[in-house]
């Protein structure tokens, strides 16, 4: 069987994991961490392999892969887990094992406790969170992350009545299969432009301008809000917060159900895209509604796409290793 | 042991082809392509761009307007005009063929293989319709199932719910009534709006009160075979590749997405001059010594959602888990 070399690059490692999105399928993929390669005995991975599903029984696993570890010799063996995952189709829940919360805080930014190797920026989907069911479902990017822990900046908790004491998250793909896709609503205040908290940070999917229509269920509080279309008029990506042109003083308070009404209480607030008003300001000289980045309907996360686990035992390498990578496909 | 009887039988005079091919091919599977019939068409030209917009103009306060005969005029309204936008892209795949399969294969393997690249652009596009409708609505989790998971598996108050919130909103619906005949065990069905289901969750679409299934219906003319069942204002069309995303229940069980809609909900955009291209790479194009030809198939789409007041939809999870 002949190889055509589909693409290749390289990048400055930030011990993350990497996606590598490839043009066509790939049949075959080599990383080398070539600031490994040029240390003496770093007794870490220097050069990984990934075998793709045409090579059948001889395919490497998900999350696998052959890495060689340079000691004093090399030593070639497979890896049992953070290697390679091969992403094919959308929309996406990387190929991850679940991973287990021991604690969620009741706390405004709630904090997780969980041994983990997540990034910040990261979106992880939260389900069988005892203690705080009312969340069981949906999905948050996490900061400030150490391997014991990291912070929802988009669950302001203090008002729960109990905190999570167990619970699983799993990675999930930052954007969804199609962009700009619905969030999930954590927050909303009574305003004369209300001020809408959401599960991640919303400026990565929605500029000022946009409009938004929100679907809230009664059990939510707000539900006057239910079927309103509100336009963007500010954003923070420091609060996962957006300003809508939507007088809220009236309503009734935003709230989320208690986690012993789950499973019968209506779930979740979330809100989606609903067009743009384009406008130009004279004064200003601002146009809103030609962001063509963010504002058209059109693919989020392209597939396929290599997911490369980061660290010094991984195909990703560790902070500041540079990688070179290569991607194969056979040729019929 | 053979024995010499004077008999010429098969175990001395073998066939002199010992396989022949059947009078037709059998079926290559395809899934029920449910996620673009119920969607508005439009079309972009050439030559000018890459994203479409879509404008509509929405409707004026009906506030106040009464004169009062002092002569003093109603304040004016400045209308609206939301715009939906929609980047165009375009997918293609290809099948290379040596010659020698095209020299041995007893059939026109060229015509068979051009018959799956169609197949394969027709089911490509159902998926990038059903991603659409997966990743861009808002949709509500049923609450009104047994099983004890949240979501909970569908019930007829689950989807009454989605009916007010499209009434609420003055969606339109989709399909038009079927009348009823006097056929026993069928009832008329009303106009409906639509809704795509996973074929996983047909056992439980059966036991939702008041169900009527697609064999109770008063005529059989003009149903689509994709169509399961028509439950209070929704017939329900499903496909075992609607949309799922596994173990993000409350319990860590599969959730199934079923967009409800009606008119203008949704629309498919397809470009001028390459809606759907199939093509065709010679021999001695592919290859330096004219041994592989190449079949393309190519074709650009953008797709969105043009009013979300008009979709909805619930999250479900099976009775038994799944």
């Amino acid at each position: 069987m002949a190889f055509t070399i589909l693409t290749g690059d390289t990048f400055t490692s930030t011990g993350a994991g990497v996606k590598i999105p490839l043009p066509s399928s790939a049949d075959y993929m080599e990383v080398f961490n070539i600031t490994n390669l040029a240390a003496s005995n770093p007794n870490e991975v220097t050069i990984s392999r990934w075998f793709g599903p045409k090579f059948g029984l001889g395919a490497s696993a998900p999350d696998g892969g052959i890495k060689t570890v340079k000691t004093t010799s090399d030593l070639t063996s497979t890896y049992s887990s953070g290697g390679f995952t091969y992403v094919r189709t959308a929309p996406v829940v990387e190929a991850q094992s679940a991973n287990a919360i021991t604690g969620i805080t009741a706390a405004s930014p709630a904090v997780v406790s969980q041994t983990n190797t997540y990034s910040d920026g990261d979106i992880l989907q939260f389900y069988s969170t005892t203690g705080m069911l009312q969340i069981a479902g949906m999905n948050f990017q996490i900061s400030s992350t150490s391997g014991s822990g990291y912070t929802l900046i988009g669950l302001r908790a203090a008002g729960f009545a109990a905190p999570a004491t167990a619970g699983y998250t799993r990675r999930i793909s930052k954007y969804a299969a199609v962009d700009p896709q619905f969030l999930y609503i954590t927050e909303i205040t009574q305003a004369t432009q209300a001020v809408v908290r959401t599960s991640v940070d919303p400026t990565q999917y929605y500029v000022v301008g946009m409009k938004v229509h929100f679907s809230i269920p009664y059990s939510m509080g707000m539900y006057q809000m239910s079927g309103l279309t509100g336009k963007i008029v500010a954003m923070s990506a420091a609060n996962y917060t957006m300003t809508v042109d939507i007088d809220t003083t009236a309503f009734t308070a935003f709230a989320f159900p208690a986690s012993t009404s789950s499973p019968t209480a209506q779930l979740f607030a979330t809100l989606s895209p609903a067009g743009a008003s384009t406008q130009f300001n004279p004064v200003t000289n601002v146009q809103t509604g030609y962001d063509f980045q963010y504002q058209p309907f059109r693919t989020g996360q392209f597939t396929p796409y290599m997911y490369l686990s980061g660290g010094s035992q991984s195909p990703a390498g560790a902070a500041s290793d540079q990688i070179n990578w290569i991607a194969y496909k056979l040729e019929n | 042991m053979s024995f010499s009887t004077g008999i010429t039988g098969i175990q001395n005079m073998a066939p002199e082809l010992p396989v022949q091919a059947s009078e037709d091919l059998l079926s290559t599977p395809m899934f029920n392509l449910i996620h673009s019939f119920g969607v508005d068409l439009h079309h972009a030209e050439s030559y000018i761009g890459k994203t479409t917009r879509m404008s509509r103009f929405e409707r004026l306060s009906t506030d106040g307007g009464q004169l009062d005969g002092t002569g003093i005029d109603p304040a004016s309204e400045v209308p609206v005009r939301s715009d939906v936008d929609a980047t165009m892209e375009i997918y293609a795949k290809s099948i290379i063929t040596n010659e020698q399969v095209i020299l041995y294969e007893n059939s026109k393997t060229l015509t068979k293989f051009t018959a799956l690249l169609g197949q394969w652009l027709r089911e490509k596009e159902d998926l990038l319709m059903r991603d659409l409708f997966s990743s861009s609505v808002s949709y509500i989790n049923a609450t009104g199932g047994l099983n004890g998971d949240q979501p909970s598996n569908i019930s007829l108050n689950d989807v009454n719910n989605i009916e007010n919130i499209l009434l609420g909103n003055d969606a339109r619906s989709m399909l038009t009534n079927l009348e009823a005949t006097l056929k026993f065990a069928t009832g008329g069905v009303r106009d409906a709006f639509i809704a795509l289901a996973n074929t996983n969750l047909c056992a439980d679409l059966q036991k939702v009160q008041g169900v009527l299934l697609k064999s109770a219906y008063p005529t059989q003319e003009g149903i689509r075979p994709e169509e399961y069942c028509s439950i209070s204002r929704f017939r329900f069309f499903v496909s075992s590749k609607a949309a799922k995303t596994p173990g993000i229940s409350m319990r860590g069980n599969t959730v199934y997405t079923i967009p409800m809609y009606g008119l203008e909900a949704a629309a498919k955009i397809e470009q001028n001059n390459y809606t759907a291209v199939i093509g065709y790479r010679p021999p001695w194009v592919v290859s330096s010594v004219a041994q592989n030809s190449q079949l393309y198939a190519k074709f650009a789409i953008a797709r969105a959602i043009t009013n979300q007041n008009w979709i909805s939809g619930l999250n479900v999870t099976t009775f038994q888990p799944s």
